[in-house]
């Protein structure tokens, strides 16, 4: 099928480091700096969610404040202290509950960003998340509001009585609204950068989509209204959604070209897992530069992912390590894991970090937010929490600092803090009890 | 245990069912089952003593919890003390009439059901004879109840409208044939772990290894093709790499890179590897794999030098009629959007319903001609709500021909299903069972291999696992697939007894296969039905690879995972979850080699008795299959230990390997076959079953067991259950 049918694979080198890197492609129109019109600095904020909690004791650092020492877990985060800050204590009440440990597996992912409770049956329902509530200003005037990103496939069997979508999304719109994520390099380059060859053929295309799109909300205001409640809202949803791709693609063609060079089109998805991570990452990255989209969320695993990471020396598979037994060869194998993914943190942040951004660089200006929904993937705990925050948030958040917090805070306190760095003030979020101090 | 459970019985008459109070009722569940199913304990979120025991309908989901439970044996657990398996088997029988007769009224079938990727591809295969890769396009579906196609399930999302509008662009593009389409590559990668030693099936006979692909040719054009090579066979030339077209050899001057014109359409490409020089016992300086002596891609570039859309299988479905003078442009236009539009919706349609997309017929003419103004027409019903959404109150039987197409073929009506609806003919029961019959044997009903089988069995799964053990390789694991596609495929298309699935003394192989599972003179890549020796101990899908590798860790046997997937997707009873924080990690620090077996540290784990009340149940289950390993070969031996196959059921019954497994599974086919109907039920109506559904569910299996639960018979059940009739005259 033209290009996009079957599984093809390009390594992420002959991406974006081949010709690709430089090729410098006139700048897609869609995907043009906002900086000429806005001068001022918006904050990007992105959450990157590991499963299966972390070795506790290897993560948390031994003391605490300014200038702390980088515990073995999150040593590849040193080089970045002045933007670093490990929050340490919090807890998320409601990923407790029934249905065993795969209950809690699903409730740490759908708990992590919104702070509410993953109802069972057939329906999923949740709540709004951080990074939606967010994108609410932060996301008004970019092509994209947010980014929702993932490496694997999407979990299929998930259980009777049990929705799939706890553990394939971090980001729901509302509480009947997860928000898919995409894990084709391929689709979300398109996303990004658009449809066509040349300025004339996206923008012939860009009005033929807006015009498919007016005329099908047209068609729904006179559809069939006798639905029951949660099907009308499902079409209502439909009808908003509708109105929001007008939205981004009326937005995509206002921008003016300018000079970002756009790497060479992903082709599928790469069979390494870390090159996928890393083109992922990467692309993300040249979001945020460009203001496609200021927000993202990116599930580095889902819960109960039985992942191989070969590059981390470490055989084991994912899930089947976390389970530890509290043998303490296990447990600091598993360490070795955690610290590999926070390596691949780094390697996120040394990107944002060599991107120039206005006053500063991208990683001053952003708020990156990595962590788990649950503590010890042995007992299936989510007290206490590993969560680390890197960047300055365009400069309302200091670094270098290790804050413990009282024994039992709601993570949902950090996320309300997060929201007020990030412009989008709000007294409360999810089960918040208060704002955390940070 | 007996003489108690007997003085119970005593006091209830031994009389008709009839006869039964509720105050007998009452008594046995007092005596057995209040101690922990009351109001303060609340086990399993039940508590029967507050529950009408006069008119069960009253509490109809209760009852339906303690019939399953009691069923399948695991009520009262074991070493409580139970009532005789007779008079447990008599109370069973009298909560079941009692709740049949009660006739709780089933749920409604969903009002809004969105089409999922697999229906979305499937009409769109059938609409245009296009074949598409829809995840790429559109964003996955999350499964609800076990299945993508649970309506519930089905989300709406911002990226899914951004997808549909992508793909309805696209799709139309390429379906007219895209004259702006510009030059761009595709590659095609071979797997890690393809063994390319030996002949792949669809590719030409006496080469081993290489790859086959099917790709779509968008314009009549030049296109560029590069073969690569791994690196010790691009060096040696031992080995001479033949590509062919369509079957057709291709004669170029380098066969690793040339240039060639390409009607525009589907095309199969082969790359297969020819030996020039292969001495025996000497061909060990190839490695089998791509990075070596393989084939490692296969890009394909263009188009260049277009010529035209050519004559493709869309293009021919497309244009029903060719305007010869741009005064017949608009008549033959609303005809071709009349026909495909009809096809789209599932049902005619009258030309004022068509106006809005005549609209963009009329505007891609203006722009671009007649065929871009079609291919703004349909680019406008692909996005059209009437297409995207089934919208399940609609009544009569153009409904019923929507809800039994996406049932069987996960795709839209054919014309066929369309006429008997419009005529008002295909809710008659003999017109229904002649459709369901000729569906089932419509290569489109695949699809049911795909979607239901491969949801329900975990087939899908096979697809990402990682297996550490030697010998697993890509060949495997088609192979695997396959093997349990086809037995599906052939209970389908055969209509065997779906109890097959549990006993069948055949099964699907190739040579590698066959190797695997130490069967003789299977010889060649492609599958057949082959009958089992006895002592290969495989019967049906618990002697599948497939199955015992998905219920396997990537480095050891799980006889809980095993016995878990029997519990629930075989006997319809799914153990619970591990209580949080409890250990599960059988694996130790991998520091030293682990001695004990996997019973052995299973039976350490039950030791503790928070693990032991649901493993008791779980593991002796699955202990059944120790001789089968990790990627399901026979075994004798686990480490240093020889493997005990002994296992007990549910209900107390005791087995000793695979033999005995299969026949203690088929002295229970009551429990698969309602499991296996209440799965399929699940799927056919895209929306949970519940405890209104079981009295329909036990109709279809009482009816199914009078035909040896032969599987058209369970489908034509589900059919005519009132739950799938409902809205249909």
């Amino acid at each position: 099928m033209a290009h996009f049918i079957t599984r093809r694979h390009i390594s992420r080198r002959a991406v974006l480091r081949g010709a690709g890197a430089t090729m410098a492609l006139p700048l897609l129109d869609a995907m043009c700096p906002a900086m000429s019109a806005a001068p001022t600095i918006r904050p990007r904020f992105g959450a990157i969610y590991i499963p299966h909690g972390a070795t506790m004791s290897r993560w948390t650092p031994v003391d605490t404040g300014a200038n702390f020492t980088f515990s073995e877990i999150l040593k590849p985060l040193e080089p970045f202290r002045a933007h670093i800050n490990v929050v340490s204590q919090l807890t998320h009440p409601l990923a407790y509950g029934p249905g065993g440990a795969t209950g809690n597996h699903n409730r740490s992912s759908a708990s992590f960003l919104s702070g509410a409770k993953a109802a069972a049956g057939a329906q999923p329902k949740l709540g709004v998340t951080v990074d939606q509530v967010a994108a609410k200003t932060l996301g008004r005037d970019t092509p994209l509001p947010s980014l929702e990103l993932m490496i694997e496939d999407s979990s299929m069997n998930c259980g009777e009585g049990l929705s799939c979508a706890y553990r394939n999304t971090l980001s729901w719109q509302g509480e009947l609204a997860p928000l898919p994520m995409q894990n084709n390099p391929q689709v979300l380059f398109e996303q990004l950068f658009g449809d066509g060859a040349d300025p004339a053929q996206r923008s012939a295309r860009r009005a033929q989509s807006l015009s498919l799109l007016d005329s099908v909300a047209e068609q729904l205001r006179g559809l069939d209204r006798q639905l029951p409640a949660t099907d009308r809202q499902r079409l209502d949803q439909f009808v908003t959604d509708v109105r929001e791709i007008e939205r981004r693609i009326a937005q995509a063609g206002e921008r003016v070209a300018g000079d970002v060079p756009v790497p060479a089109k992903p082709n599928g998805i790469p069979d390494d897992v870390e090159q996928h991570i890393k083109l992922m990452l990467d692309l993300t990255a040249l979001a945020w530069q460009t203001e496609i989209t200021r927000i993202s969320t990116f599930m580095l695993a889902k819960e109960l992912s039985n992942a191989v990471y070969p590059k981390s020396g470490v055989r084991d598979s994912f899930h089947i390590l976390s389970h530890h037994s509290n043998n303490e060869d296990n447990k600091a194998r598993f360490a070795v894991l955690n610290r590999y993914h926070i390596g691949l943190l780094a390697y996120f942040l040394e990107r944002l970090q060599k991107t120039p951004d206005g006053d500063g660089t991208l990683l001053d200006h952003s708020l990156v937010m990595y962590g788990s929904g649950m503590s010890d993937g042995n007992s299936h705990n989510h007290d206490p929490l590993p969560v680390v925050l890197a960047g300055k948030a365009g400069g309302t958040l200091q670094g270098n600092r290790h804050l413990m917090q009282p024994q039992g805070t709601p993570m949902s306190n950090l996320l309300v803090a997060l929201l007020g760095k990030l412009g989008a003030e709000s007294e409360h979020f999810g089960d918040s009890t208060g704002r955390l101090a940070i | 245990m007996r003489s108690t459970a007997a003085l119970v019985w005593l006091v209830l008459p031994l009389a008709p069912v009839c006869a039964w109070s509720a105050t007998d009722l009452r008594a046995v569940t007092d005596k057995y089952c209040t101690s922990c199913h009351n109001s303060e304990d609340w086990a399993g979120g039940l508590d029967l003593g507050a529950i009408d025991h006069g008119h069960v309908g009253n509490n109809a989901a209760e009852w339906e919890k303690v019939v399953l439970k009691l069923r399948a044996g695991m009520m009262p657990p074991a070493g409580e003390k139970r009532p005789s398996a007779r008079d447990t088997q008599e109370m069973v029988r009298l909560l079941e009439t009692r709740l049949d007769a009660a006739a709780v009224p089933a749920a409604a079938p969903p009002a809004l059901h969105r089409l999922n990727r697999a229906e979305y591809a499937n009409a769109i295969r059938d609409l245009f004879g296009l074949h598409v890769d829809v995840a790429s396009l559109l964003p996955p579906d999350d499964a609800s109840e076990g299945f993508d196609n649970v309506a519930s399930g089905l989300s709406i999302s911002p990226s899914l409208i951004q997808g549909y509008t992508t793909a309805a662009m696209k799709l139309s593009r390429l379906a007219v044939g895209d004259l702006t389409a510009t030059e761009s590559t595709s590659i095609y990668q071979t797997p890690e772990t393809l063994a390319q030693d030996q002949h792949l099936e669809g590719l030409p006979l006496g080469s081993r290894g290489g790859v086959r692909i099917v790709h779509y040719f968008p314009l009549d054009a030049e296109y560029h093709f590069s073969v690569r090579a791994g690196f010790a066979l691009a060096r040696s030339g031992a080995a001479q790499i033949d590509v062919a077209l369509d079957g057709q050899r291709l004669d170029v001057r380098n066969q690793r890179d040339f240039r060639l014109p390409v009607k525009a359409g589907e095309h199969v490409l082969t790359a297969a590897l020819f030996d020039l020089q292969r001495p025996a016992g000497v061909n060990d300086i190839y490695s089998v794999y791509k990075v070596e002596g393989g084939i490692d891609s296969v890009e394909i570039g263009g188009p260049f030098k277009a010529t035209g859309p050519g004559d493709t299988e869309s293009r021919r479905r497309i244009f029903s009629c060719n305007p010869a003078a741009s005064e017949e442009m608009r008549h033959c236009a609303e005809k071709i959007v009349m026909n495909l539009a009809s096809r789209a919706f599932r049902g005619p349609q009258r030309p004022e319903d068509l106006a809005v997309i005549m609209q963009f017929y009329e505007r891609g003419r203006a722009e671009g001609g007649f065929d871009a103004g079609i291919q703004q027409a349909l680019s406008r019903i692909l996005i059209d709500p009437r297409f995207l959404f089934r919208f399940g109150q609609q009544a009569g039987d153009l409904a019923l021909a929507s809800r039994l197409s996406f049932f069987l073929w996960s795709s839209i009506p054919d014309q066929q299903l369309v006429d008997l609806a419009v005529a008002g003919r295909l809710h008659r029961p003999e017109v229904l069972a002649t459709q369901v019959k000729r569906m089932l044997a419509d290569p489109r009903a695949e699809a049911l291999v795909e979607n239901f089988a491969g949801q329900w069995l975990y087939l899908r799964e096979l697809a990402s696992v990682t297996p550490e053990v030697a010998g697993f390789d890509e060949n495997l694991r088609e192979g695997f697939i396959e093997e349990t596609r086809s037995l599906v495929r052939w209970t389908l298309a055969q209509n065997r007894p779906v109890t097959e699935l549990l006993n069948a003394d055949y099964t699907f192989l190739n040579e590698r296969l066959a190797r695997h599972y130490g069967i003789p003179n299977v010889r060649g890549s492609h599958f057949r039905k082959v009958a089992l020796p006895a002592d290969a101990h495989r019967h049906g899908l618990m002697g599948h690879g497939s199955v015992l590798t998905i219920t396997s860790t990537a480095t050891r046997t799980s006889p809980v995972l095993r016995g878990a997937w029997i519990l629930g997707n075989i006997l319809g009873s799914p153990p619970p979850a591990p209580p949080p924080g409890v250990e599960t990690n059988l694996d130790g620090d991998g520091s030293h080699v682990l001695t004990a077996s996997v019973r052995e540290r299973l039976e350490a784990h039950r030791a503790n008795p928070s693990c032991a009340s649901c493993h008791a149940v779980i593991d002796p289950v699955g202990f059944a299959l120790e001789n089968f390993d990790a990627i399901g070969a026979w075994r004798e031996r686990d480490g240093d230990t020889a493997v005990d196959a002994r296992g007990t059921l549910v209900d107390g019954t005791h087995i000793n390997g695979p033999d005995d497994l299969s026949t203690a599974l088929m002295a229970r086919t009551d429990l698969f076959v309602t499991n296996f109907t209440r799965r399929l039920m699940t799927y056919a109506l895209g929306r949970a079953v519940d405890f209104g559904d079981m009295p329909a569910v036990r109709t279809i299996v009482q009816q199914g067991a009078r035909d040896n639960y032969r599987l058209g018979t369970l489908v034509m059940g589900v059919v005519q259950s009132p739950a799938f009739q409902q809205g249909s005259e």
